[in-house]
């Protein structure tokens, strides 16, 4: 559904991102990890069209959309949801869902899409005509992940749903995207905690420095990472 | 000595008449400014050009045409200068799509405030120009009140509640404010922007040519005339905030008062030297406006 | 022809043109102000001598307003206003009120310098938009005062006034007016092309286009931006001066705001900071108008206007500016993979002895109290201690929000503390702001590296020396000297991002702090730029003594050169020690991926 091939990206001329390559499958969650300031974000926003790549492709559907606005790509049915719960903070709980419609292909399914995202939280039917400025960081992450899911888009990438979301929250978050999968949609997620979002996912993958570090099945990556932790901090306690 | 300076109850409603009345102008245009500064992030010294622009449709048609076909040709006037406002707004967004020089628009939209005055001076001469309103004199508090002085405050308001009703309510508006809350968040969510911000150049347009056209009779319809208005509604933005129209409601009539007040005591011609140390003071002391946070609050 | 395209000897030092060609624009720019201004007195045509008199003042406006836009980044449409402030103080004193011309020629600078501070006092406030409506009203307004005051302006009327000294024609049938009308353009530019070359002109410049790394270099933007305003309108208010005589008579309708706006729109089109675009600017606003359009006068600002409009649609860079730029591509030189060497520097740090290592017992040289910084109801820094001694790498880790770049800006002194007090050495900086932090020895970097693409590689550098307290030692002058060499006319912008920021840790070495921030300094970097960049950090701390603070989300890194680590979170320091000890630290586990599972 989604391939991105050897990425190069960063900010004005910085290379946060040195030529990344990988694939989401529909139906799949793809987990990518990663030290702050490895380059998770930058990575999400370089394939969303929010900083131009220097170098490298990224394929939606097989078609070539490099560098594509990232309006554009929305309404090509790749959808970002970009980190620390960004919703639209004067605009009330429905008014934020309606704009999921801006990257809808069909605008006739949106009721039947805010019922089903109704069902699975209805804290968005309770506060439906609260200013989401007015919800716990953990709602607003709710709320950006429907505004996404009223659009309906064939590839989602999210970055950091964890961050500003109470632990148990997490866990409904987490199984949301997973049934969201399932329907079709390729999803990736960033993440720094893993611990709790691996079981949810398919297949992991490490950046480092801008870098594939490791790339395995989800199944596997705790074995992975020990072995990798283990040999650095070795390394750091002999000095 | 006091009661020289106190006037008596004819002037004081006289003065707050016309000041709110050429105040409502003033947050007319300041909504203008906000509408596109909202949705761009620019501001557009062209703005009170383009008021003028209305006034001169009203010159040109109305004017000629008798009251009849007044109400259409308000519409045509207005929904004419909206078009033409688009279209700058295409041309001053043109540099901005690539080039690392993102400041070009404040010499575009000063040149384009230039072309406007220099082309309606060429069409109609240099002089001010008096415009015939529909509406007749009406008496308020024992003053008489010029009916194009009702027609500004009345458009203030209704302007007011139609943009507020259109940032809140239709989807296009709510997408156009979105673009002003959180503008990564709202290209991820799949909102055009550039095609909004060009609506917002258009609905801009239409604010303030609908307003010119309206209040022609009120105002010296001359080509430099644009300047006042550009300078008083800025100051009135500023005044209640940049980017909050609520604030708008009462920084326009503020400085229309002031501008009368000095028109009073002072002079005519001092009307915008008042504006101007009203606007240094602010500036100076309460950047964020009269409403403080609150101007960061956007309708 | 093949062989052409072969990498030649000249492909390893390939022919460099001058980085700018600030020099030859100056000269020409020179030359056509002097045929312009002399000529038509040489060939006695009076039309043509009034003309250019005229067009030279406003050359001389013009290109203190490039100076002022550009240079210092003040946006003024109020320039003509500063004119008129000039002629009218000479006019009104000397010529109605009847005082000496030396005491009227004051009054015209006096007048100008004021309205010059008039628009300083707002623009150290605010800027952008805001200070172009600013100069924009006082330019509507002055006109409008000086109908107004017409008891002391002569309103309409205008004011008469020649001075017939300047009339006699000592050389060659050339007046003394029209030797001075010449002489004010040439010096303006002499004095615009000086500047750049100075350490005030890299001062402003900075303040302009980066106010943080100007005040990490002790300059105080706000100064630079009221000084940059003086400056002009002292230069102006001349103009204005001469203004009067050139023309013989002044009214408000000499100065209106159109006229701002030509001064405005000549330099935008002749070429934003070119110093030759004020010239041809003024020629094409000015000029082609007034004589293509003599029968149709009314059409000038429309042509201004388009033309400008369509330069910044279609050439941003102005008429002289796209030339400069098409040479600037033909004929740059730098870049390339050892596009900025510092060899010359670095050997001369390693033959330096070491200082003694950072022992526990030496006086810090930094020290942090208490430290508590509130926003809203958010606790950025909650009581934060944090000691730095000389010659230590203390490397700052912690998750996004745990505080780190809250204590970053509090110690560089962008942000104040609500709490605790902080001290650098031994004397207490909690109140001083920030520039005043860096005269007291601090230095920083910045995560996007603050390198200025309008000066040279080793002007750059140079900025770093501006700010330097005492003259660098004849060891390090003759480093300088050879880095001067090599990259005196290169240009930044083909320097790669791993470069730049090398650039920038020289500066601020430069500059001689006792203490050296680096905020997340290996973003971006490729392995062997991070060595480099390692090497030169252990330089500073072991050979020159430097504190250094490492702000660094790259744990390797840290880990690799840091003697000290503290770890925050929330606005705590959580852990603090030795690299070794606390790799296997609980409290730093949850930095590391994979770390969690431990």
């Amino acid at each position: 559904m989604l391939e991105v091939d050897s990425l190069t990206a960063g900010y004005g001329d910085i290379p946060v991102v040195r030529g990344i390559t990988l694939a989401a499958k529909a139906g799949e969650i793809l987990l990518i990890g990663g030290e702050n300031g490895a380059g998770k974000s930058t990575l999400l926003r370089a394939i969303a069209g929010f900083n131009r790549p220097s170098g490298g492709r990224v394929l939606l559907e097989g078609r070539d959309v490099t560098g594509m606005a990232p309006e554009r790509l929305a309404q090509a049915g790749l959808r970002l949801v970009l980190d620390n719960h960004r919703v639209f903070p004067e605009l009330t709980v429905f008014d934020n869902l309606r704009m999921g419609v801006a990257a809808r292909a069909d605008r006739s399914g949106f009721g039947r899409s805010l019922e089903e995202i109704y069902a699975v939280f209805p804290i968005l039917k309770e506060r439906t005509s609260q200013r989401a400025r007015d919800l716990s960081g953990g709602q607003q992450q709710i709320l950006a992940l429907g505004q996404a899911f009223i659009a309906q888009p064939k590839v989602l990438l999210c970055d950091e749903p964890s961050m500003g979301v109470a632990q148990m929250l997490l866990p409904p978050i987490l199984a949301f995207l997973r049934n969201w999968a399932r329907s079709g949609t390729a999803v990736v997620i960033v993440e720094q905690h893993l611990t709790i979002t691996r079981p949810y996912t398919d297949r992991a993958m490490i950046v480092r420095r801008g870098e594939v570090a490791l790339s395995c099945p989800s199944a596997e990556l705790d074995a992975r990472l020990a072995e990798l932790h283990e040999a650095r901090t070795q390394a750091y306690a002999r000095g | 000595m006091l009661g020289d300076l106190l006037p008596n109850l004819d002037v004081i409603v006289t003065i707050v008449l016309r000041g709110t009345a050429v105040g409502a102008l003033f947050a007319i245009v300041a909504m203008s400014f906000n509408i596109v500064h909202n949705a761009a992030g620019i501001f557009n010294f062209a703005q009170g050009s383009i008021f003028l622009l209305g006034a001169f449709g009203a010159f040109v048609l109305a004017d000629r045409a008798g009251f009849g076909l007044w109400l259409p040709m308000l519409v045509l006037v207005a929904l004419a200068v909206g078009a033409l406002t688009a279209l700058q707004g295409w041309i001053t967004l043109l540099p901005l799509r690539s080039s690392v020089e993102q400041d070009s628009w404040l010499i575009s939209t000063v040149a384009v405030s230039v072309i406007i005055a220099a082309s309606l001076t060429l069409a109609f001469g240099s002089q001010g120009n008096m415009v015939q309103g529909p509406l007749p004199r009406y008496t308020i508090i024992g003053v008489r009140t010029p009916g194009a002085f009702l027609l500004a405050i009345g458009a203030m308001f209704a302007w007011y509640v139609a943009l507020r009703w259109f940032l809140r309510r239709t989807f296009t508006g709510l997408a156009i404010s979105a673009l002003s809350q959180d503008f990564d968040a709202a290209r991820a969510a799949g909102i055009p922007v550039r095609r909004l911000q060009l609506l917002a150049f258009g609905v801009s347009g239409v604010v303030a040519g609908s307003v010119g056209f309206m209040v022609a009779p009120m105002i010296s319809v001359s080509p430099d005339a644009g300047l006042r208005y550009v300078l008083n509604g800025f100051v009135a933005a500023v005044v209640g905030g940049i980017g909050n129209n609520t604030g708008t409601l009462i920084g326009g009539p503020l400085v229309g008062v002031i501008a009368a007040l000095t028109a009073f005591y002072v002079g005519g011609a001092y009307q915008d030297l008042a504006s101007l140390l009203v606007l240094v003071l602010i500036l100076m002391f309460l950047p964020q406006g009269l409403f403080g946070r609150a101007a960061a609050r956007k309708v | 022809m093949a062989a052409a395209v072969l990498p030649g000897p000249a492909a390893d030092r390939p022919l460099r043109g001058s980085f700018n060609s600030d020099r030859q624009q100056v000269a020409i720019g020179t030359c056509l102000i002097l045929l312009t201004g002399l000529a038509p007195s040489l060939l006695g045509n009076s039309y043509w001598e009034h003309a250019f008199q005229l067009v030279n003042i406003y050359i001389a406006v013009a290109v203190l307003q490039n100076l002022l836009f550009v240079d210092a980044g003040q946006k003024s449409f109020g320039q003509g206003a500063i004119l008129g402030l000039g002629a009218y103080g000479l006019a009104i004193a000397s010529g109605l009120n009847g005082m000496p011309l030396a005491a009227g020629l004051l009054a015209g600078v006096l007048a100008a310098a004021a309205g010059g501070l008039l628009f300083a006092m707002p623009a150290l406030r605010v800027q952008g938009f805001h200070l172009g409506f600013v100069t924009m009203s006082a330019a509507i307004v002055f006109p409008q005062l000086l109908n107004q005051l017409d008891w002391f302006t002569r309103g309409l009327n205008g004011i008469s006034m020649t001075i017939p000294a300047l009339q006699t024609r000592p050389f060659a049938g050339i007046s003394w007016l029209t030797l001075l009308v010449t002489a004010v353009p040439v010096v303006a530019l002499l004095a615009h092309y000086a500047l750049r070359q100075a350490p005030l002109g890299r001062r402003m410049r900075i303040a302009a286009e980066s106010p943080e790394a100007a005040r990490s270099l002790g300059i105080r933007p706000g100064i630079m931006r009221s000084l940059a305003f003086v400056l002009a309108s002292v230069g102006t208010g001349i103009c204005g001066l001469l203004y009067v005589p050139a023309v013989g008579f002044i009214s408000p309708q000499g100065f209106l705001i159109e006229l701002s706006f030509v001064f405005f729109f000549a330099v935008v089109v002749g070429g934003r900071g070119q110093l030759l675009g004020p010239i041809v600017g003024i020629w094409i606003v000015f000029i082609l108008p007034t004589v293509f359009l003599v029968k149709l006068v009314e059409y000038k600002p429309l042509v201004y206007g388009l033309m400008t409009l369509a330069v910044v649609i279609l050439f941003p860079d102005g008429v002289v500016g796209t030339f400069e730029t098409w040479r600037r591509r033909r004929r740059q030189g730098g870049g390339g993979e050892r596009g900025f060497r510092l060899e010359a520097v670095t050997r001369l740090f390693s033959a330096l002895p070491d200082v003694p290592s950072a022992d526990v017992g030496a006086a810090p040289v930094l020290t942090v109290r208490g430290a508590t910084k509130r926003f809203g109801q958010v606790v950025a820094l909650d009581g934060v201690d944090f000691d730095v001694r000389p010659g230590e790498i203390h490397g700052l880790v912690g998750a996004n929000g745990s505080g780190k770049t809250s204590l970053l800006n509090v110690i560089s002194g962008l942000s104040r503390l609500d709490a605790g007090r902080y001290q650098l050495r031994g004397r207490d900086m909690t109140r001083l702001a920030a520039a005043a932090i860096a005269e007291q020895g601090l230095g920083r970097t910045f995560q996007t590296p603050r390198v200025f693409q309008s000066y040279s590689v080793w002007n750059n550098l140079q900025m770093g020396l501006d700010a330097r307290p005492a003259a660098p030692d004849p060891a390090l002058a003759a480093a300088l000297a050879a880095l001067r060499d090599d990259h005196a006319e290169d240009s930044p912008s083909l320097l790669s991002h791993g470069q730049r920021r090398i650039l920038e840790v020289v500066r601020v070495v430069l500059k001689d702090p006792s203490i050296v921030l680096f905020d997340e300094p290996a973003a971006g970097l490729s392995s062997v730029e991070r060595e480099e960049f390692a090497a030169l950090v252990r330089q500073l701390a072991r050979k020159l003594g430097k504190a250094v603070v490492l702000v660094e989300h790259d744990l390797d890194l840290v880990w690799g050169i840091a003697d000290r680590i503290t770890v925050l979170e929330t606005g705590r320091v959580v852990a603090s020690g030795a690299p070794a000890d606390l790799a296997r630290d609980p409290a730093v586990q949850h930095l590391f991926v994979g770390g969690a599972h431990a």
